[in-house]
């Protein structure tokens, strides 16, 4: 019984301190409120994930709200993505309040939109109903709209407007596929009422009308595809990134293209039955996977900001994650545990970007050689984060790359597999070339070294330390809980073999 | 009943040619006000039950939202702006109709192609010109404004294909949407005035600073 007040308290928990801690009077204690929010929710949340991890899914409110294994994983990585950018945030904007560069007013608008926008991307994740996911999607695209602009100038309000434009299409094209849906299931039993809860659509699927579920599924790719910044469709997704104050970079990257991917990921085991496991789907979700790989590599070469380089870093590793789920079985689970590494790499790279900014005055790599000098913490943070995206071994992104590699490889699809590495071959080499200068490159005299706080140590070296030691041992209950939520995906996915689980007992 | 339903779909597809060829702001959004109202009346037509209150409350709902509240935002907002130039398309204005044309061959041949409301032949074809119509709108237009009314034109013909294929959704569903559409015009609104603000203009074609 009360495994149901937790699932109620993840989604109403952040909305209720978003309202209420923009009514605090001092900046401190805005933040503070919610960082005690965003601790209190991540506290449930992982009570709730244990559950549902122990005993099997958890419902509420009639079938509406759910959490199985596939969400629980998803709700763990937004919960460890939302606690780091929570802390990094406090710290982050500390500073730019020194600097006299924020308003009271705008710290009151952030802490609400970035409580909102926790609770919005808990509903996607815990609603069962396809609709109330979608809303959760647009709630986020339209909470999320002003955290880019918090320092309100030229370019982010540029930023603003086409992210707005780009993703409320995008949506809107999602909540046509969720249409389509709802109409190919107009046969089953209990009618639409029940049709949109994905347990009865999954149960039903065998009797949806194929053509309309494909019809769904080209629409929900697109739209949720806009979000999770798939090519060709992340144009918005660059100017985003980089405008944004650095904790927002963080999230967006960090989760909320997950939470896109997770809404396409959902319907994927929905359309394969109803298209008796033809594969169709998967080979649309590998299609799109390379491509983006593939056009992330090409930009990341002639990037000159740093945050704009992340950000076509992240259309690359949205990439790989669709191109593993694309391939099924094997690739799923390593689809899932990249998920994760790269969450929380990418976190840690957007915020070395951010504090160095602060102090390089500038995001452009040109004028940021030499961040090792100025703060060695920041630096090392920067330059491990960047090692491990462009799959340094023995960082935890290497071997999910490998998993995903040998998934390819088992699947028998040499076409990706050959993309899949050139893509990476680009990455490493561009993005190396990059990150040296980055890290030991002549400092201009204009900056002085910085004394970086415990908290920033904290920060730097917990998902440094995670990272590398994933990489060279998986711990038995993660592999058992990501077999779980891949099993959901695919349910013919068999207990992986050992042989490419660093350190995996047989 | 089904004729009625046939004549308002007709409206609908007349009313998205005369958006594709109008070259006067105001008008245009006089003509999605239109599409709101005759949004309204639709759904009170398509469902196959007995007028019921939940029904009548979405009917009322869509037609004060979309064709009232939607339209006069977007009025304030052209006065705010100052705006009295006409639409400035990337496209003309004969260029885009016969784009129209083709759209329109599109949208019957896939309505045709699905699987859905066989009763009502051009129910489909005419939700999805609304969509086609309204994308059209977002990419050939210069002005955020009138890419903001394209939105809505695009919602329009996602809203009659909700309506009409699928039939019977939970009410909260359709409280959400409706929500979710109305905020999403006054985030956009909002954006717009901060943009007018700062840049003294609206183009969107001119923002276009962050680029590669």
């Amino acid at each position: 019984m009360f495994r149901q007040e937790w699932l109620w308290a993840v989604f109403c928990l952040p909305a209720a301190v978003g309202l209420l801690a923009p009514m605090c009077p001092r900046p401190r204690a805005i933040l503070g409120a919610m960082l005690a929010g965003v601790f209190a929710t991540a506290f449930c949340g992982f009570r709730l994930i244990g559950a549902v991890f122990m005993k099997g899914p958890v419902s509420a409110a009639s079938e509406w709200l759910r959490l199985d294994a596939l969400s629980a994983w998803h709700l763990a990585i937004l919960l460890i993505v939302f606690l780091m950018s929570s802390l990094y945030a406090w710290v982050y904007f500390e500073e730019e309040r020194r600097a006299g560069r924020l308003s009271l007013k705008s710290v009151r608008l952030f802490a609400g939109l970035w409580c909102g926008a926790l609770s919005a991307m808990a509903l996607v994740l815990i609603s069962n109903n396809l609709a109330i996911m979608w809303v959760g999607i647009e709630a986020t695209t339209l909470l999320t709209a002003f955290l880019i602009c918090v320092h309100v100038t030229r370019e982010s309000l540029e930023a603003m407007w086409k992210y707005i434009l780009i993703c409320s299409i995008g949506v809107a094209f999602a909540f046509m596929g969720t249409l389509l849906a709802a109409a190919s299931a107009q046969g089953l039993e209990g009618g639409t009422r029940q049709a949109l809860l994905w347990t009865r659509l999954l149960e039903g699927a065998a009797q949806l009308d194929p053509r309309l579920m494909k019809a769904a599924f080209l629409f929900l790719l697109v739209g949720y595809g806009t979000k999770a910044g798939l090519a060709p469709m992340h144009s918005w997704l660059p100017d985003a990134h980089s405008q944004a104050p650095a904790p927002v970079s963080a999230i967006f990257s960090g989760f909320m293209l997950n939470t896109a991917l997770y809404c396409i990921i959902r319907y994927v085991p929905v359309v394969e039955a109803a298209t008796g496991g033809s594969g169709w789907c998967l080979r649309l979700l590998a299609g799109f996977g390379v491509f983006s790989i593939l056009v992330g590599a090409a930009f990341i070469v002639f990037q000159k900001d740093l945050k704009r380089l992340l950000a076509y870093c992240s259309v690359e590793h949205l990439g790989i994650i669709t191109l593993g789920f694309g391939l099924g079985g094997f690739g799923i689970f390593a689809a899932l545990f990249h998920t994760l590494n790269h969450s929380l790499c990418k976190t840690l790279s957007f915020f070395a970007a951010g504090r160095l900014g602060q102090w390089f005055g500038s995001h452009d790599m040109e004028k940021m050689k030499g961040s090792c000098r100025v703060s060695r913490v920041w630096g090392v943070g920067l330059f491990g984060s960047l090692l491990a995206l462009i799959g340094v071994a023995p960082f935890a992104l290497f071997m999910s790359e490998l998993q995903i590699l040998k998934a390819a490889l088992d699947h028998g699809a040499i076409v990706s597999l050959v993309l899949f590495l050139a893509g990476a071959g680009v990455v490493f080499i561009g993005m190396l070339a990059r990150a040296i200068p980055l890290m030991w490159g002549k400092t201009s005299d204009a900056v002085s070294p910085v004394r970086a706080q415990f908290l920033e140590r904290l920060v730097v070296a917990v998902p440094l330390i995670v990272l590398l030691a994933l990489g060279l041992w998986m711990p038995l209950p993660l592999r058992a809980a990501i077999e779980a939520a891949a099993r959901i995906v695919d349910p013919g996915t068999a207990a992986v073999s050992s042989a490419l689980l660093a350190g995996g007992a047989p | 009943m089904n004729t009625w339903i046939e004549i308002a779909m007709l409206a609908l597809l007349l009313s998205d040619m005369a958006l594709l060829g109008l070259s006067v702001l105001s008008t245009s959004i006089g003509v999605v006000a239109f599409q709101g109202v005759l949004l309204g009346g639709f759904a009170l037509l398509a469902q196959h039950d007995v007028l019921s209150p939940r029904l009548l409350a979405i009917a009322v709902g869509t037609v004060v939202l979309k064709g009232g509240v939607y339209p006069y935002l977007l009025r304030r907002a052209i006065q705010e702006a100052g705006i009295r130039r006409e639409i400035q398309p990337f496209v003309g204005y004969v260029p885009s109709v016969l784009a129209g044309v083709v759209m329109m061959g599109i949208a019957v041949w896939l309505g045709h192609s699905l699987p859905l409301r066989a009763d009502l032949p051009l129910v489909v074809p005419a939700s999805l010109m609304t969509l086609f119509t309204g994308l059209f709108l977002v990419t050939a237009r210069k002005t955020a404004l009138i890419q903001c009314l394209g939105y809505l034109v695009l919602e329009n013909g996602i809203y009659t294909f909700g309506v009409a294929a699928v039939g019977e959704i939970p009410a909260l569903v359709e409280l959400g949407l409706l929500l979710d559409a109305f905020v999403a015009v006054l985030v956009m609104g909002i954006a717009i005035y901060r943009i007018n603000r700062e840049f003294d203009h609206i183009e969107a074609d001119r923002l276009n600073v962050l680029k590669g």
